[in-house]
Formats: C-alpha cells, structure tokens, sequence
C-alpha cells in the first residue's frame, strides 16, 4: 500500500552489494561438496562483474550476453553428469540460477529474490547432510541472509558487525517460537513419492548379495542404527540384526527372488497382518524392548532382532519375519520395536517357502553337489549332518578374512569349498545354504548387522556399516526356522567380540580409511562423548516425527485432546510474546512527565469542563488572562497558578533550586488548582 | 455493503478521532499500525516451497528452517514496530508561497534519548517525502514540499510516517495531524490590457515633494559623498568639471495605490492574481505603495514585511 505514492529509491546499495554476495556465498559454501564445484566460480564472475558496473567500470550486460552465458550454465550443467531428474540436478539449477541473477541485482526486489533463493537452498543443503554441524551453519547462513535483509533497507552504509548483530538478536529472538512450532505443529505423510534420490544414494546393505559386497561395507564405519534396551541387553552373540532374507541363487549372487521386483510388489507378495503374523509364531521366552534410531539409507529395509511381535512406527511385517519401512528412509526414523528372540517361527512350513527355500540353479557346484549327498549318506540325521558341514569350517584349514580371492563367475561354491577356502561370512553363509539346499533341507541367507558397540554414556548401542553379517537360517522339524551362523564356527570372535577381533592379525579393520576413529582405542572417551551427542541429536531432532509427537506430548501433558494442546500452545505463544516485548523495551512507557506539567494538564481539563478550553498554541499567559476574563471571580486564584506554572516552567531561578524548594513549589501549585476546583 | 464513499467518510472520522490536530505527536501503540508486505507474501511462498521439501523428504531440519522463518516474519512486526514506537513528529514551520507553486514545511523528527530508529520514511502521498535515521542523533528536522492549488490557507492533510526496516517483511505506518498551516498567496498574473489600479495623480506640483526620492527627476544639486554614482549627472559634469547629482522626488500625497475598485477586470481572483503581481513589481521596483481591497486598506509604505501584509492580505481575501 505504501509503494504507491512513495516513489522509493529502491536501488540496493554498494554495501547491501557486498553483504548479498557474502551471503550467496556462505550459502553455496556447504553445497559445494555435493554439486559442481565450478558453479562457485559463476557466482564470483556475475558479483565481480555487478560491482564493477556499480563503480561505472563496466556497462550492464545486454540480453544476448545474458543469454549466451544461461545457455552455456546449463549446457555445463548437462554435461556434468548429473541425472537429468534428480535431486542433484534439481539443486544445481537452482544454485545456477541463484548465482547468475546477482548480475541482474539492481533493485532490492531483485535483491529478495536472490535471499528467498538463499532460504530455499538451505534447505536443499539440509538434504544432504543433517549433521549438527551442518545445522548450525544453517543457522549461521539464516543469520548473514537476515543480515542481508537488514543491509539493502539501511540508506547508508553501516558497520557490518552492528549488522551482524542485529540480525543474530533478531534470528535467536525466533528460537523459542520456532520450538514451539516444531514441536506441536503437526508433521504429515509424504504427498507424493519422491524420484529425486540424492547423489549418496543407498547405504547400507543392499537387497542382493555377491560375495565381496559385505567385505566392502566393511570398510565404512559409517553410522547403521542405534539401539536403546529397555531393561537387560542382551549378550553380543545374541544380537543378529536380520533384514534381509535372500532365497533366490543364480550360481554366484543370492537375491530375494528369482527378478528384481519393485518394492510396491515387493510389499504385496511380503506384507502380512499382526494376526497372521501371530498364527505363525509360537510365542515363547522372553521379550524385548527396545528403540532404534535408523539412519538415512534411501532403502526400506529396517535391522531388527527376530521375530518382531511388535512395532510402533511406520512399517508393516512380512511373512519372513521382517519390518520393512513404508518408505524409503531418508531422514533418521526413530520405532519402537519388541522381538521374542526365542519363539518358534513357521512350526509349519507353508508349501511356497519350502520350494524356494530349496531353490538351487539346474547345474554347477557339481563336486559341492556331490559330497553333500556322501555326507548326507554317512549321517543318520538331518541334525547330525549339519554338525559335520559345520565341522568341515572348523576341522579343514578355513580362514577368515577380509581379502578373499577372487573366485571368479562359475563354480564359485566349489572353488571356496575346495580351493580357496578363505573367505569372509558371506562366502561360509552362502556355501552352507548350499550344502543344505543340495541335502534338502530348506535353508535361506540372512544379512543385516551382528553385534554393536555399547556406548558406557548414553547406554545405548551403535551398530556400524562394519557390523554387517550375513548368516543363514534352516529349518527343521517341530523347530522351524532356526540361526546357524557358519561364521562363529570359523572365527568366534567375529560374533563373541566383533570384526575388529576377528580380523585382529591381520590387521585388515577399516583398511584404507586414514583417519577413523574407530581405530584409536585412546580417542575412545571422546568417541563416546560424541556419539551419545549425535545419537540425541538423532533421537530427539532428526527422528522427530508424527510417532514421537504423539508419545513426546503424551508423557508431557497426559491424555491429547485438540483442546488442551490449543491451551498449551496459546500459553507458549503469550509468553513469547510478552518476553519478546520486555526484551526490546515495547511495554516501557515513555519518560514521565514532570510533575508541574501534569497539574497544568489537570488545570486545563478542569476550566475545560467549565466552558474554558484552551488552545493549542495559546501561551499558559495569554490563556490566564482570557480564562480570568471568562471566569471572572476566579481571575485571583487563575492569574496566580499561572504565574506560579510560567516560573517553574521558564524562570531558570526557580528551575535550579533545590529538589526540596521544588516540591514545595509543587505543593504550593496542587493548593492553589485544589482551591480553584472548590470555587467552582 | 456500504457505498465507498460512506466508508471513506467512516475512515476519515476514525483517523481525525485518532489523530487530532497538534503541534507535535509522539507515535505509540494506539497509534502505530502494522502490515506485511508483498516481501512476506514472497517469502510465505518460499514457505510453502519448504514445507512441502519438509513433508516430502520427513525431514526434520527443513522442518526447523521453516519454522524459523515463519517466527522471523513474526518477529519482525515487533522490530519493526519498535522502530517507530516512541518517534515524536513536531511541527516547526510552514512557508508561504504563491498558488501552483508548492508550500515547504518544516518538521522535527526526534526519538528518546539513548534509542535508535533507521530508515524511516516521512511525508505525503504523491507529494514528497524523505527517508532520515536518527542514530547518532536524537532530532532530524527535514523540510517537505507541498503542492498548492488555491489561495488561502493551506493545511496540509495527515504525514504519513512508516518505516520497514529492519527486514522490510513488514511496513509499520501511522500518521501525524500536525497544526501546520501554510498562507498561498494568489498566483502572480499580470493583466496588461487593464487599467492597471494605479491611481496617481497627475500634477505633481500640488503634491509635497519627498526629497530624495526614486521616482521623478526634479533637478540637480552640487555632489555629496555617499550620492550613487548613477544618479550623477554627467552633462553638467562635462561642462563645468564639477560633480552634480540628480535629485528625485516621489510624491508623499500621490502614493502608489492598489486599488480594488479602480481595476476594470472580472472575476475576483483575476483581480487579486493582478493586484499580486503589481504587489511584486513595486517591490522589486522599491515603490512605496498601498493596497486598497474591499474590508481592508493597507497604508502606504515599502520593505519586505509590508510585502508580507499586502500578500496576505490578498491571499485571505474573502476568506474569514
């Protein structure tokens, strides 16, 4: 409404120049890791070049130029290889676009443009890292935008640091409402699934497995999940993190199912209710508790301690005893999850689970084919054997480690039984599954993470990419299901203790990571102290969701009623509001009014109400004399108040007399209005 | 619902009822009004952009960013509003000027002591205004311009004052009604083909000769220090050698008058833009001169103050 009849000078100014390019770039400063680099360099030639025409060097680029340079961004863009429909290419554009329009910045319009920009491309930065520190620089980039803001509106240049300054008091000033927001807003369900996938992309254990795959997540001591036990926790060689069951064998790589499927058909053919999730266990021991806090891998798969009874979060069962997340993971997600890790599970095997627990390719792995059927001949129970497959880990020269050799594309069962016999927990689960599939015992892999490293401080548990394991589960009669891991029978301290044992000698832990904390046993207090900060953070911030909304305010308020959180919220809302207005002095009044001002306002009011008002620009004389002339038997009392005000007021005598001379002179003034009131 | 002008007259009431007529006004919270402006309405869309990432991707920190800035559009009513509570808007004073030319006033801006306001904005729509800080200082005085159309008294309506720093997310206004008045004189405007309300009288012999005077020759007397050498009269100078002034009279009794009744011209303001202009003339010309309007004659005499009163004179005629 104002724009119009004010014709502003709206121009951003040298200064406010200065201040938006520092801005644009502490804001592409973090996005520079993940997206081209090169487009950096575009921001400081478009800059150079808008200051350069604002000291008069250079003129204003024409259209063509403008034009020519676009083309040649996104031609640059296109052969950076990226994906056309990504998030990365997403982020890119938009960090181009950001970069180009400072050499259009003229009017401050223009100028907001660019920091809305800004504020968008935070959040994208939030996309890929989520880490405190990331966070914080967050909000340090919020600060220098709103400082931004602050420096086009000034006229003249002002210091920067009182800039700073303000603009920091006005962005932590917003911290207590922005809690307020975040904690009770409501938070929603994906609108639409999301095909940009960040540049990382999956993590973690993928959904097949070829030898060698686990070996490498064995480098990474990367974060998995975090776990929290409600009550005892369970022993080291307990904890078999299942996710995933690999049926399917093509002679070298274990896969779910014989084609990779999409993961709505995945969940059609998997997902099973509570209820018959329910007819097929038979509940038995003890159970168990607990919160795990699941990283970012863009892969439903969830890590849990098996059978899972029951969750609270947003994942569905499956009929091989998993929790698979609706939705890919992309931000930490916090679930609530109890297991009987001693029930009995499918005590009857249905018909379809036996044929593909029993799946093996038509040929190859002939000597492997062979000798399960001598063994099988030689042993008078299924059970025993098992325990000479076992045996054979133990009893023949098998080593465990993490530098297997190659074995090639076929045959790779018999060339690891046979020849190499060195291999990490994927070649011993693999071949073991075989041995027993060729036995006819249906037999199935299992990966996902083994143990865990407790945390003494936060007493929780991390489970790392170095974690990662791959076991088999068979099955037998009146048993069902039941988990042998072929691995404890060739290095126990794999699965007693943890990698890092079992590969002590060789000395093949986190090879090739330089620097790892995991490999300095001093630095472990810090580790510590670090972890249990991420994990809250995780816990707390990352994971809050519609789940942890609901018991967060359950626990702090009771039972959640519409009502009561509208209570709560409005109360919060007052408080801020009050304690914003106290911080930046509105509510102080303004300075008093001295005191014989204030017994001339009465005086005034009182002739008023008689008839006599006074005019704005009489002088307190002229009003005396045209009120005594009103008011003619008052005129003593009038002339003699007036006078007594005019001294006070401009006679510098009595102005610098002493404090106790001026109340007196005060009184005196009150006395004379208060016999003016009863005359009247 | 209601007819706009009904709400205009609605308004206006409210506002006069709000702001009454004043020397000066000190700006608070019944006063100071506060609005977002098209920057919210941008950035409340670059919200909408990041909840919908937020929602998306569940992620909690875009969640966060959003939030924050949505408390930042919040807050910055009250930063805004702060910086133009406690301004106190007082008026010093107000030049005349001729009709169609425009009225200066003189304003002070000053705050309390120990705060400090930028980037706010004062004057009147579509007229004039001008941005002031008071940082180091706690008064400003600026002077606005005002256009005029009439002649009379000129009262400029409400000045607007806003302010939408610090982060322009929001315009915080309020006006002030200040006791300013400016006198227009009428447009200057020369009617040549008019008798031109001169009534001299012709024989100035009759008349008391004012020694000295600027306006007729009357004769020449010996030189004197101080005498113009304009006035010099260099034939007798060339004659005798000798240095010899002009003298000249004006004529004490056979004052120049202005003189309503003795213009030949219709209407009223054609007549006072005329009187106006011959005002303007006799005093660029040193005349001695008198105004003579219906209800009010003004005596004879020269300088700037009697220019003052026969302008204003002329400026309220007809106007009580």
């Amino acid at each position: 409404m104002f724009n119009k009849g004010f014709p502003q000078d709206k121009q951003v100014t040298y200064a406010g120049m200065l201040w938006l390019l520092a801005a644009q770039l502490v804001v592409m400063a973090p996005l520079a890791f993940y997206l081209p680099v090169w487009i950096l360099p575009v921001l400081l030639f478009s800059a150079a070049w808008r200051i350069r025409v604002m000291k008069g060097h250079l003129e204003q680029p024409g259209i063509i130029i403008k034009l020519f340079v676009a083309v040649l961004g996104i031609a640059a863009l296109s052969i950076s290889g990226l994906k056309l429909i990504s998030l990365d290419m997403m982020a890119s554009l938009l960090m181009l676009g950001f970069a180009y329009k400072t050499l259009e910045v003229i009017q401050r319009r223009d100028a907001m443009v660019v920091l809305l920009t800004g504020f968008l491309l935070i959040g994208v930065s939030f996309l890929y890292s989520q880490s405190i520190l990331s966070a914080l620089y967050g909000v340090f980039a919020l600060i220098v935008l709103a400082g931004t803001m602050i420096a086009i509106q000034q006229s003249k240049s002002h210091s920067i640091l009182a800039t700073l300054r303000s603009a920091s008091l006005m962005v932590l000033l917003c911290l207590p409402l922005m809690l307020v927001f975040f904690i009770f807003s409501p938070r929603f369900s994906p609108l639409w699934t999301i095909p940009l996938e960040a540049s990382q992309g999956k993590t973690g254990i993928s959904d097949s497995m070829t030898p060698g795959d686990i070996a490498k997540l064995s480098k990474s001591d990367e974060l998995a999940f975090t776990v929290t036990f409600e009550g005892e926790l369970p022993k080291q060689n307990e904890l078999y993190w299942r996710g995933l069951v690999l049926q399917y064998f093509d002679g070298k790589t274990w896969t779910p199912f014989s084609n990779k499927l999409e993961f709505s058909d995945i969940k059609r053919q998997l997902k099973i209710s509570r209820s018959e999730l329910k007819k097929r266990l038979v509940k038995k021991g003890y159970g168990k508790k607990y919160e795990v806090i699941y990283e970012k891998t863009a892969q439903p798969w969830l890590f849990a301690l098996s059978p899972v009874v029951d969750i609270r979060g947003n994942a569905f069962f499956t009929t091989d005893f998993r929790i698979i997340a609706e939705r890919n993971i992309l931000e930490p997600m916090m679930m609530t999850v109890v297991s009987y890790p001693e029930t009995l599970r499918d005590v009857i095997l249905p018909d379809s689970t036996r044929q593909l627990a029993l799946q093996l390719p038509p040929e190859g792995n002939n000597k492997s084919r062979k000798l399960a059927k001598e063994l099988l001949k030689q042993s008078s129970s299924k059970q025993e054997y098992i325990n000479t497959i076992l045996n054979r880990y133990t009893q023949q020269d098998f080593y465990y480690t993490l530098r297997p050799p190659v074995l090639g594309e076929r045959d790779t069962i018999d060339k690891f039984l046979f020849k190499s016999k060195k291999g990490f927990c994927a070649h011993y689960a693999g071949s073991f599954v075989f041995m027993m599939r060729a036995a006819g015992i249906p037999a199935r892999i299992v990966t996902g993470y083994q143990g865990g490293t407790l945390n003494e401080k936060g007493k929780f548990l991390s489970i790392r990419q170095y974690d990662a394991h791959a076991w088999t589960e068979i099955w037998l009669e009146n048993q069902g299901w039941i988990r042998i891991d072929p691995t404890a029978s060739v290095a126990p301290d794999r699965v007693e203790k943890n990698l890092e044992a079992a590969v002590e000698k060789e000395g093949s832990f986190l090879e090739g990571k330089v620097f790892s904390m995991a490999k300095y046993k001093w630095l472990n207090s810090l580790k510590n102290k670090l972890d249990s900060t991420q994990y809250a953070w995780r816990r707390f911030v990352l994971s809050y969701d519609n789940e942890t909304q609901k018991s967060l305010l359950k626990r702090l308020f009771g039972e959640i009623t519409v009502h009561k959180i509208a209570t709560v919220v409005g109360a919060f809302f007052v408080v801020i509001i009050l304690f914003w207005s106290i911080f930046l002095g509105l509510g102080r009044k303004s300075a008093k009014e001295a005191q014989e001002h204030q017994i001339y306002r009465r005086f005034c009011a009182l002739l008023a109400k008689h008839g006599v008002s006074r005019e704005p620009s009489q002088t307190p004389q002229a009003f005396s004399q045209y009120a005594s002339q009103q008011l003619p038997q008052l005129a003593g009392d009038i002339n003699a108040f007036s006078q007594l005000y005019s001294e006070l007021c401009y006679n510098p005598e009595k102005q610098s007399n002493s404090r106790e001379n001026n109340s007196q002179n005060i009184k005196a003034l009150k006395v004379l209005l208060k016999t003016i009131k009863k005359k009247l | 619902m209601f007819s706009k002008q009904y709400r205009q007259t609605l308004r206006e009431k409210w506002l006069a009822e709000r702001f009454p007529n004043t020397k000066e006004i000190t700006l608070g919270l019944k006063r100071i009004f506060v609005m977002p402006t098209m920057t919210s309405a941008a950035l409340l869309l670059a919200l909408f952009v990041l909840l919908l990432m937020a929602i998306n991707f569940q992620s909690s920190l875009i969640y966060g960013l959003t939030f924050w800035l949505l408390a930042l559009i919040i807050i910055s009513v009250f930063f805004t509003y702060r910086n133009l509570s406690e301004v106190t808007v007082r008026a010093i004073q107000a030049s005349s000027c001729f009709a169609g030319e425009k009225a200066v006033f003189e304003l002070e801006i000053s705050c309390p002591e120990g705060q400090k306001k930028s980037a706010i904005s004062v004057g009147w729509k579509f007229q004039d205004f001008t941005t002031i800080d008071l940082l180091n200082q706690n008064s400003v005085s600026i002077k606005l311009s005002h256009e005029t159309l009439k002649r009379g008294i000129f009262k400029p309506k409400r000045v607007s004052i806003f302010t939408t720093f610090p982060i322009g997310l929001v315009v915080a206004w309020s006006y002030a009604s200040l006791e300013m008045q400016s006198i227009v004189y009428p447009t200057p405007l020369l009617q040549e083909s008019s008798e031109d309300g001169l009534s001299l009288a012709e024989d100035a012999e009759q008349g008391k000769e004012i020694i000295r005077g600027s306006t007729d020759f009357s004769g020449v007397r010996q030189y004197q220090v101080g005498d113009s050498p304009k006035h010099i009269h260099w034939p007798s100078y060339a004659k005798t050698g000798e240095a010899y002034t002009k003298t000249f009279v004006d004529y004490a009794n056979q004052d120049l008058w202005l003189e309503w009744n003795s213009l030949a011209l219709k209407g009223i303001e054609t007549k006072l833009s005329h009187l106006c202009a011959k005002v303007l003339q006799y005093h660029q010309d040193h005349q001695i001169y008198g105004l003579k309007i219906p209800g009010k004659t003004i005596q004879p005499s020269s300088g700037e103050a009697h220019k003052t009163i026969c302008l204003t004179a002329l400026a309220l005629y007809g106007i009580s």
